[in-house]
């Protein structure tokens, strides 16, 4: 499974090593954070509908043996 | 508390001699997913039973029966408590078994989309069936991920017990796929109710890892190793990760077995399994809850001549007046790093038997898990680790709604796990906050194409040619059958009893010439 696991992580530490990027590892951390905080918010947008069906009837609903 | 069940021999007497011959560190891995079943926005109420038997009636339809084997080898049926369940075929690396589970979830989201179909005009047009890859229910019924490693017939069922357990136990740190307790997040869905019917004298007790004696090959050579103790995996790192790591610690143990010396793993054995799995479960900053070991001097002399040591600081151990103290993180590097030693002698053979995994790759992705884990990088983790990519996106809708009811982080915990109408899972991977190895496409193809380096090839054209000939046919891992009771004339048998068996018998060939007739 060569290409299935991309290092991102250690290619990250790598760069923040690199002597031409010493404000990087700030940089990246703080860009990486506005990233997820991006991909956070359009996917709680995708699930607001989700959001407004009934959370009570979903929970209640998955009961898997009844009577015990 | 019984870890281990077997009837048979437990193979403590049986030399290693006789196996030498055997392909050193090939394997055998399955993966056997339970499913939960629910329906919400009907008109009426609809239980498990009636959505578990829409979505099989087109299976008894074609079969006449809930149990029957697909066109890429796996098994597909329903389960006690109306759960669908669907175990793999054979693959002989972890890769190959997550592209046929990730094939099982299609396999069964398409029974469940059917279903809702079929169920709308009595249930009402909002109907919307719920297909839950978890282990809990919203009442507290828990089922399984099995995971089957097949092992060499040397190990004993003591060695297993004692050397493999705390590995299992204290992976859930990078496997666990995360449950909204009452308590709040715990790590592993299974943790509390293997814990809990093991304490209630009244149950049967769950155990964590069980070697019932049904090899599903030949049983002089080989046993079967069931692991009850994991959780469902969405991630497919996390799923893959899982199978990798487990199968370099069996690789350790078996050696030392062929070779009649020690693992490394024996000073590992835990005081109190259950309740050191449920207190790590409950640890979701990882902040080092300590282990109690059997045998602690024992541990801190292993790990100081592995070099598994690591300052304290750095997470996993500590070290108090002479007397070490482990948590799963430590336990975790131990285990990492007796598999390295054993890699720099071995790594080659293990390499060679496995080509598919990249062991350097594995190794370094433990390594990396447990070093975010340590420094409490868990963003650096929330698209990998199921658990902590629901922490994430808990935070993220508390943010966003401050007043969001506790049930709706219910609901959320959920709908991640329903594979039939999910949105959040989906929505994940769409915006890459969640990373996928398999793409659709290979797991597209893994629904009808078994893999081809097991005997699951042969019997998956077998299942695929009497489909498409309709003719009746029965199957177990170990037997094809033509015809259908003792009586048929045209009844005929083949036998596969070895699982990395990829050449036609005269039997099959026979069984073949047959539906091709």
């Amino acid at each position: 499974m060569p290409q299935q696991f991309q290092r991102n992580q250690s290619q990250q530490s790598d760069a923040a090593q690199s002597d031409e990027a010493q404000d990087a590892p700030m940089a990246q951390q703080s860009s990486k954070q506005a990233d997820q905080s991006d991909a956070l918010d359009s996917i709680l947008d995708d699930i607001e509908s989700t959001l407004e069906s009934n959370a009570e009837e979903y929970v209640g609903s998955f009961v898997q043996k009844g009577g015990q | 508390m019984p870890q281990l069940r077997e009837s048979g021999n437990d193979g403590a007497s049986q030399g290693p001699q006789e196996d030498l011959e055997q392909d050193g560190f090939a394997r055998i891995f399955g993966i056997e997913t339970e499913y939960g079943v629910s329906v919400t926005g009907a008109d009426k109420p609809c239980d498990a039973a009636t959505v578990a038997m829409a979505m099989f009636r087109p299976v008894v339809t074609r079969s006449r029966s809930t149990n029957t084997y697909l066109p890429n080898g796996a098994r597909l049926y329903l389960d006690v408590g109306s759960h669908p369940e669907y175990a793999t075929a054979e693959a002989r690396d972890p890769h190959t078994a997550l592209a046929q589970d990730l094939a099982g979830e299609q396999v069964m989201r398409q029974l469940a989309l059917d279903a809702q179909q079929r169920l709308r005009p009595a249930y009402g047009e909002g109907a919307t069936v719920h297909l839950f890859k978890n282990n809990v229910d919203s009442a507290g019924h828990s089922f399984g991920c099995h995971e089957n490693y097949l092992v060499r017939r040397f190990v004993s069922l003591r060695d297993v017990e004692r050397e493999l357990l705390p590995f299992l136990i204290t992976r859930q740190v990078f496997s666990g796929a995360g449950r909204l307790s009452g308590r709040g997040l715990v790590i592993s869905q299974r943790a509390d109710y293997l814990d809990e019917s093991i304490s209630s004298a009244t149950t049967r007790a769950r155990p964590m890892v069980n070697t019932r004696d049904e090899p599903h090959a030949d049983p002089e050579r080989y046993r079967r190793l069931h692991v009850i103790i994991g959780d469902s995996n969405r991630s497919q790192y996390a799923g893959l990760m899982k199978l990798a790591t487990t199968h370099l610690v069996l690789c350790v143990i078996e050696q030392a077995a062929r070779l009649g010396v020690e693992s490394g793993f024996e000073c590992c054995a835990l005081q109190d399994p259950s309740s050191a799995n449920r207190a790590i479960s409950r640890d979701v900053r990882c902040g080092g809850t300590p282990l109690k070991l059997a045998d602690p001097g024992g541990f801190t002399r292993a790990r100081a001549e592995y070099g598994a040591t690591g300052p304290a600081a750095a997470g996993g151990s500590s070290t108090d007046g002479g007397s070490a103290t482990v948590d799963a993180l430590g336990m975790q590097r131990y285990y990492a790093a007796v598999v390295a030693r054993f890699l720099e002698r071995y790594g080659a053979q293990v390499h060679e038997a496995m080509p598919r995994l990249d062991i350097d790759m594995v190794m370094h992705e433990w390594a990396r898990l447990l070093d975010c884990l340590a420094a409490g990088d868990f963003a650096a983790l929330d698209n990998q680790v199921d658990w902590i990519a629901k922490q994430t996106l808990f935070e993220a809708l508390r943010r966003r709604h401050p007043a969001a009811a506790e049930a709706r982080f219910a609901q959320l915990d959920l709908d991640y796990h329903d594979v039939a109408n999910g949105t959040v899972y989906d929505s994940l991977v769409r915006h890459g906050a969640m990373r996928t190895i398999i793409s659709a496409d290979e797991a597209r193809e893994a629904m009808t194409r078994p893999p081809q380096d097991t005997r699951a090839a042969l019997r998956g054209a077998f299942v695929a040619k009497a489909l498409q000939r309709d003719v009746r046919f029965s199957c177990d891992w170990t037997r094809l059958t033509l015809g259908s009771s003792g009586q048929d004339a045209e009844r005929a048998e083949a036998v596969m009893l070895d699982p990395f068996e990829t050449q036609a018998s005269e039997d099959y060939r026979r069984l073949m010439q047959q539906l091709e007739a």
